[in-house]
């Protein structure tokens, strides 16, 4: 074994890995990240074709806030010391939702306020359960703060006290909430356009969830990063060296190394090198750690059976373009665009488990939030879907690319006809990223982009309130889409946080 | 503040509710199979089968093509067969040269269908150090370490039109008779007209294989610039003689050889006033300067926790000087482009081929170079990424 021995190794320097190491080198402990791709970040990059640099990933950061409405995550990134590395833009439109079945072509803005005037203006009977949706969805992401404060060791009275309501509505799906609110069928369908980012039917998507994550894009409004999320991740990266932190890139842990008792003793490199450390932060799935890098004799059955219990999330399918017209010109309008089939998240959720039937799309015009994010004159839009089966696997080698190509014609002609513009002749730049995309830069099995689905009992909440149980393993500790906040760059970012602190706490225990 | 939800959804059984959330995914999770985690992915695998990384491959058949011009067919090691890819891409050859580690990359001449055969075919022409190495030195059985296929030197039925104009010059035919195979296999679908630039019959290759492309999907034009003859056309690929066999406003051109010709393709089209996404130009590698007596500096390179001390020349790039002293510096298109040398430059000022700077905003302002079109002009320290 090698002579230097680390504190802390980070496997992957994802969102949640990086923020993971910051808070352990702030602490003075010592930390190597290794990542196995030439980049950090994650999902949180970016790449260059001809004249544009595509956003890889990030369709606008919710809770960040600046100044005067400072969100979760902009004042974590204070405490970590990269908030004044970044520079961002603010937007102001929340999305337009438009449904190919004709039903819905509605565009709504942030700002609670605002969300709740326009909401009035689609369905007027709306406006007393959409105010108490926004009252709800506050006190919510207050008792989630909390939670986050006290690592998930809330305390009930306490909790009972000030956060009646988030108990109360606690065990309930999205829609059961809605419902019970007297929302109207057409309000509950406008609110609901949201569910993508989350990858669950609103039917089986917890309430508390769902209502979090809305209100952190409402109310803190969302922002883009200027150098693109590629940005986000060098500016944690520099903070690390600061910290004289290491990062090792194009490296690949293959083995994490214990002895029989599980003590962690280090990790192995795909070169066989290795590294002694005490603790490790995964910033990767269990089914990775559980599945190959512990050896197999040492996992537990516990351990077996929660991780082969999980499902996984839907897997991703995006396309990049450069368009050689300004949106202007192009007649693209909007920032953010939902493109569904229906409004029925049920529904839809069914459609989009086939390649088949799945028209559904997230789309983004930068532009439209940051004029500069291309050459004048230029367009950037970039295309997201999920695709909730596993469709995908049965693509052969050699039909690959064609797959890609039928990918890109499905996004196209279905955004064309939704939004009534021709982009098909601008075409300057293509890229296509497929569940075996998100496979090769992030290990996700199956290309899944959400970690594990935050369906019914595998919610955020109860996530959040066992992380106790769910470590069980000594010194061991995952961050990232697959933990405890589940996925999304805020999420990742506030799972690294939490998991860098408890390691750090984990480290004092035994000085102690 | 606090808020009354009067309704019997919201009740004290909702308290306890709650309070069963955690209970009942404790017993979810216990629910789960009592077997082994399974790590074995359909789409991980096949994400593995077309991004190897890197691969072992062994040279089992050499071709002189003609006294400049040489093919080498590659079979893999590590595995049954290449990587299915997009005709027009390349691969990174590398291997070591006495105390250097060196790669070039290289356009594939072989058919996609080929590398489900475990067959890879690159054609080098005896220029530089690497190709003369490999022209002269390199024998059937000799190993080498050949990267992934990579690249966007191809054709998009999205991005380009249905007919494609294609201009080689030289050793620049390789990723042409790529793609005319791939056309005759259907794996494209653009019909194609190849202009093949040459001094003269004699220095073209791949002549025979290309010929028996030939059908209503692929027509080959050949163009000798030092010798005449009534069978072929003569001179340069002006756009007039290419006027003569397509519609060049309805067409996309990809173009591939030395530099001068990309010089003279953009000036001979400019008239068309095409716009860019309809002229693919393959980048190519970023050269030495032209410097006489260049100055040395000390080149500080920290890569995976080891610190090297190496000569670095104002005239090479960083990438030759790490290569040089042998170290597995990442790289891939030596020109700019691909982003795998993308190293942290802690200090030093450095030169940065600007026509060849592809890097992202956040890694200029950050202080990312890629050290394969970056020239030191001082005493620098960098901190470079293994590449394996």
């Amino acid at each position: 074994m090698s002579e230097k021995k680390y504190d802390v190794v980070v496997i992957g320097a994802g969102n949640g890995g990086l923020t993971a190491a910051i808070r352990v080198l702030q602490k003075n402990h010592s930390c190597l990240i290794v990542e196995k791709h030439n980049l950090p970040g994650g999902f949180a990059t970016s790449f260059v074709r001809g004249r544009f640099e595509f956003e890889a990933s990030l369709h606008e950061l919710n809770d960040y806030g600046c100044d005067d409405n400072i969100g979760e995550i902009g004042t974590l990134f204070k405490e970590l010391g990269v908030y004044s590395k970044l520079e961002w833009v603010r937007t102001y439109e929340a999305y337009r939702m438009i449904t190919l079945d004709g039903k819905y072509d509605v565009t709504m803005p942030l700002g609670v306020d605002k969300f709740i005037e326009k909401m009035c203006y689609y369905v007027p009977e709306a406006r007393k359960s959409i105010t108490d949706f926004f009252l709800l969805a506050k006190e919510v992401v207050e008792a989630q703060t909390y939670s986050s404060s006290v690592n998930g060791n809330t305390d009930k009275k306490y909790m009972i006290k000030n956060f009646p309501n988030f108990i109360r509505c606690g065990s309930y799906s999205v829609n059961e909430v809605l419902n019970s609110l007297k929302m109207p069928k057409k309000a509950i369908d406008i609110l609901n356009a949201y569910w993508c980012y989350l990858g669950v039917d609103c039917d089986r998507l917890s309430f508390l969830h769902y209502a979090s994550m809305v209100y952190r894009y409402i109310k803190r409004y969302v922002y883009v990063p200027k150098l693109k999320s590629h940005g986000i991740s060098l500016a944690l990266e520099q903070r690390i060296r600061e910290l004289n932190g290491d990062i090792y890139y194009n490296c690949e842990v293959e083995k994490i190394l214990t002895d029989d008792d599980r003590n962690i003793l280090g990790v192995q490199l795909k070169d066989g090198k290795v590294i002694k450390c005490d603790h490790i932060i995964a910033n990767c799935s269990p089914t990775t750690v559980f599945g190959k890098l512990l050896d197999k004799r040492i996992v537990s059955e516990q351990e077996k059976r929660a991780t082969n219990a999980r499902k996984l999330s839907g897997r991703g399918i995006s396309m990049f373009l450069g368009l050689n017209k300004s949106c202007d010109e192009l007649n693209i309008t909007n920032h953010n665009y939902f493109i569904y089939d229906t409004a029925d998240t049920v529904k839809q959720y069914k459609l989009m488990e086939s390649l088949k039937t799945n028209y559904a799309q997230a789309t983004v015009c930068l532009n439209r939030a940051y004029e500069d994010c291309s050459p004048k004159g230029t367009t950037i839009l970039y295309f997201t879907s999920l695709l909730m089966s596993d469709d995908f696997s049965n693509v052969s080698e050699h039909d690959y690319f064609k797959m890609k190509d039928f990918i890109a014609e499905r996004f196209i002609s279905t955004f064309e006809k939704a939004t009534n513009t021709k982009i098909r002749d601008s075409i300057e730049e293509i890229a296509v990223a497929t569940p075996q995309t998100y496979a090769r830069y992030t290990s996700h099995p199956q290309g899944s982009i959400y970690g594990y689905e935050t369906h019914t009992w595998d919610s955020l909440m109860p996530r959040m309130m066992m992380m106790k149980e769910d470590n069980t393993f000594k010194n061991l500790r995952f961050c990232g889409g697959f933990a405890m906040r589940s996925s999304g760059f805020s999420s990742a970012y506030i799972s690294g946080d939490i998991v860098g602190r408890q390691t750090c706490g984990d480290i004092a225990r035994k000085g102690r | 503040m606090s808020m009354k939800f009067k309704r019997s959804i919201f009740g004290f059984i909702d308290m306890i509710k709650f309070s069963h959330l955690t209970q009942n995914r404790a017993k979810h999770l216990s629910m789960g199979e009592n077997k082994d985690v399974s790590t074995n992915f359909k789409v991980n695998n096949l994400a593995e089968s077309l991004h190897p990384l890197y691969m072992k491959a062994q040279l089992v058949k050499i071709n002189k093509l003609n006294p400049m011009m040489t093919e080498f067919v590659f079979k893999r090691l590590d595995g049954t067969k290449f990587p299915f890819f997009k005709a027009g891409q390349y691969v990174s050859l590398q291997t070591k040269i006495n105390k250097s580690l060196v790669s070039r990359p290289y356009s594939i001449v072989s058919s996609p269908e080929e590398a489900l055969d475990n067959v890879l075919r690159l054609a080098i022409q005896k220029s530089g150090f690497f190709s003369t190495y490999m022209c002269e030195k390199a024998k059937v059985g000799d190993e080498f370490v050949i990267s992934e296929p990579c690249g966007d030197f191809t054709y998009s039925p999205i991005r380009d039109k249905k007919d494609i104009i294609c201009i080689a010059g030289g050793s620049g035919i390789t990723p042409f008779v790529s793609m005319a195979h791939a056309i005759a296999d259907k794996n494209e679908d653009c019909p194609m007209t190849l202009f093949y630039g040459c001094r003269t019959l004699k220095s073209a290759c791949y002549l025979d294989e290309l010929n028996k492309l030939v059908s209503d999907k692929f027509k080959l034009v050949i163009v000798t610039s030092d010798e005449k003859n009534d069978k072929y056309e003569s001179g340069f690929v002006t756009s007039e003689l290419v006027q003569k066999y397509c519609d060049i406003e309805n067409s996309t051109i990809f173009c591939c050889g030395p530099e001068n010709l990309y010089k003279f393709i953009k000036k001979e089209f400019s008239k068309y006033d095409l716009p860019i996404k309809q002229l693919h130009i393959e980048e190519s590698c970023c050269k030495d300067l032209d410097i006489e007596n260049p100055k040395k500096f000390v080149l500080t390179v920290f890569m995976e926790g080891e610190i090297y001390k190496i000569d670095c020349y104002e005239n090479e790039t960083l990438l030759t000087s790490l290569e040089k002293a042998g170290l597995n510096a990442p790289n891939r298109c030596r020109g700019g482009v691909c982003g795998w040398c993308h190293s942290y430059l802690i200090k030093g000022e450095v030169k940065i081929n600007i026509q060849k700077d592809y890097r992202r905003e956040a890694d200029k302002q950050f202080n990312y170079v890629h050290i394969c079109i970056t020239y030191p002009l001082s005493d620098i320290e960098i901190e470079v990424p293994k590449a394996y």
